[in-house]
């Protein structure tokens, strides 16, 4: 209880980290539980590697060409990556619509290979580049803990944006994904309410792994979805229980890593996993208990 | 006659360019009851798709409404399409209805929602409304995308094999509901289906599509001894 009361207080000094976690937490299943719904999880996987592949590039071509010193302060820095990784995110997220709207092909091989040559790409840029393992590697594997009040604003306003436009266009949005030829019909523009929903998984995803890497942000994305989808009766308790859970269990996720000196965002994930996993139990016993009251006479 | 609400002037329909249906020269009247029949694969539903305007025509002209005025159209698609990963009620479906009148960033109104509880008892939907749409029974989803269709306030009806998968009793239960409605509220109804009977029970006009041809008239017209023959390539006794 010693390290919950120091992240609790005012002056724990890595009170950034904790925001910055618990924001994401609460963000990220907001445009994750339409990955879910619309069936894209690959998405979620392949997005976040590569908005990390942005920040690789975002870092090392302004190197290579003398614009950018390492040493020079942290927040030019951190605008380039956030530039690359949002560049990149909308970029990937706006092509693979278009080719999904086209038809044909495989969108999961697309996904797979996207992925796969992402991470590549960002693993030989990174190897080119002298300092890359000196600090940006931390960055891309998601330090949470070295986050300066700039970056805590600048996660703060996107992902107040993104809930803002999400709130306000939820309807349609939801329509559109769930019946387009009613919404065609009812004179929805489709094409317009897809790139809204493309746009803001874009910027989610981008900022999410700017503050806590890929692989965090992937389990963000999906795992509160996913749980909370066994339970929810309504899209309200879907994405309001996906949001809660997400946001608790950063902060849960941040104490234990406190408490036992772990790495924050792979426990953050462990943690994540294991709700599912409890969740699922819960809802296989209660759909046991339920099926044996309902044949007994 | 009526005036025509639907009228296709020489309209090819197809995919990509490709017609699947040339040639189609016909006249919807205003509150008529219209079935659409034909083989699978005869373009039943792509003629569908470009009436409602989710695919373009490959040629010809198309004029739905009068006047610039376009209709509304109250959509019933098959219920097997929609993906069970939904958590919506039968009430959230039939909200979507209301979408087409309520702009972006509005929240439907409290007189919205009446309506929309108005047309769920009009179709004896209310009852499960609450209940999950993915765990309803095939008849009582229709009843809620019927539901659903009313909540647009449509001048036109469509509804696309409204009882595929639905048992004997409840596709009685749901044509006649939908031949009552048809006369209550003065709609024109458009429906795709393989169910003879209840054509010749309900429908007032049929567009048979057969062998790449159009057959348009009154049941009286088409459900003839020898047309039928022709049609099914039969004898019939």
């Amino acid at each position: 209880m010693e390290s919950l009361r120091h992240i609790l207080s005012p002056d724990f000094l890595l009170r950034n980290s904790v925001y910055t976690s618990v924001l994401i937490g609460f963000a990220c299943p907001l445009v994750g539980v339409f990955l879910v719904l619309r069936r894209l999880v690959f998405i979620g996987v392949a997005l976040p590697q590569i908005a990390s592949t942005g920040i690789a590039i975002a870092f090392s071509v302004p190197m290579w060409l003398g614009l950018l010193q390492p040493e020079h302060a942290a927040h030019s820095e951190h605008l380039y990556a956030f530039a690359g990784s949002t560049f990149f995110s909308l970029g990937a997220i706006l092509v693979m619509a278009f080719l999904e709207r086209r038809g044909g092909g495989s969108i999961e091989g697309r996904l797979g290979t996207a992925y796969v040559v992402a991470a590549a790409l960002s693993i030989i840029i990174l190897s080119k580049n002298r300092y890359g393992e000196v600090g940006w590697l931390d960055l891309m594997k998601g330090e949470v803990i070295t986050i300066d009040n700039f970056d805590l604003a600048l996660t703060g306003v996107t992902l107040a944006l993104v809930l803002a436009v999400l709130g306000l266009f939820h309807k349609e949005i939801l329509f559109v994904s769930f019946d387009r030829a009613m919404a065609i019909t009812l004179g929805k523009n489709i094409l317009l309410w897809d790139i809204v929903l493309y746009l803001l998984i874009g910027l989610t995803v981008s900022m999410a792994v700017l503050s806590v890497g890929p692989l965090i942000a992937f389990g963000f994305l999906l795992i509160p979805a996913l749980t909370s989808h066994q339970f929810a009766r309504t899209m309200r308790q879907f994405t309001i229980a996906a949001s809660c859970l997400g946001g608790v269990s950063s902060f849960a996720g941040f104490w234990i890593a406190y408490e036992y000196n772990l790495p924050v965002g792979p426990t953050d994930v462990v943690l994540l996993g294991v709700v599912f996993f409890l969740a699922f139990l819960a809802k296989k016993l209660w759909v046991a208990i339920i099926g044996s009251k309902a044949v007994k006479p | 006659m009526k005036e025509a609400i639907i009228t296709l002037d020489n309209l090819a329909i197809g995919y990509d360019g490709q017609p699947v249906l040339s040639g189609i020269s016909l006249s919807i009247a205003r509150s008529s009851f219209t079935a659409i029949l034909g083989a699978n694969g005869s373009g039943k539903s792509t003629l569908l798709k470009t009436l409602l305007g989710l695919q373009s025509p490959v040629g010809g002209r198309m004029q739905i409404g009068a006047l610039g005025v376009k209709p509304v159209f109250g959509y019933v698609p098959q219920a097997i399409q929609f993906d069970p990963l939904y958590p919506l009620t039968g009430f959230d479906v039939a909200l979507m209805g209301t979408f087409g009148r309520v702009g972006p960033m509005k929240f439907p109104s409290r007189v919205e929602k009446d309506f929309v509880h108005e047309c769920l008892r009009a179709t004896a939907a209310e009852g499960f409304a609450r209940e999950k749409f993915s765990r309803l029974s095939g008849g009582q989803k229709q009843r809620v995308l019927i539901a659903r269709a009313l909540a647009t306030k449509p001048d036109i009806l469509v509804l696309d094999e409204p009882t595929a998968g639905v048992d004997v009793a409840a596709t009685k239960s749901l044509l006649e509901f939908i031949s009552r409605i048809h006369a209550e509220r003065n709609l024109t109804v458009l429906l795709v289906t393989h169910d003879l009977p209840l054509v010749r029970k309900h429908a007032q006009q049929i567009i048979w599509l057969h062998n790449g041809q159009v057959l348009h008239g009154t049941v009286a017209e088409l459900f003839t001894r020898e047309r039928m023959a022709e049609i099914f390539e039969m004898e019939l006794i």
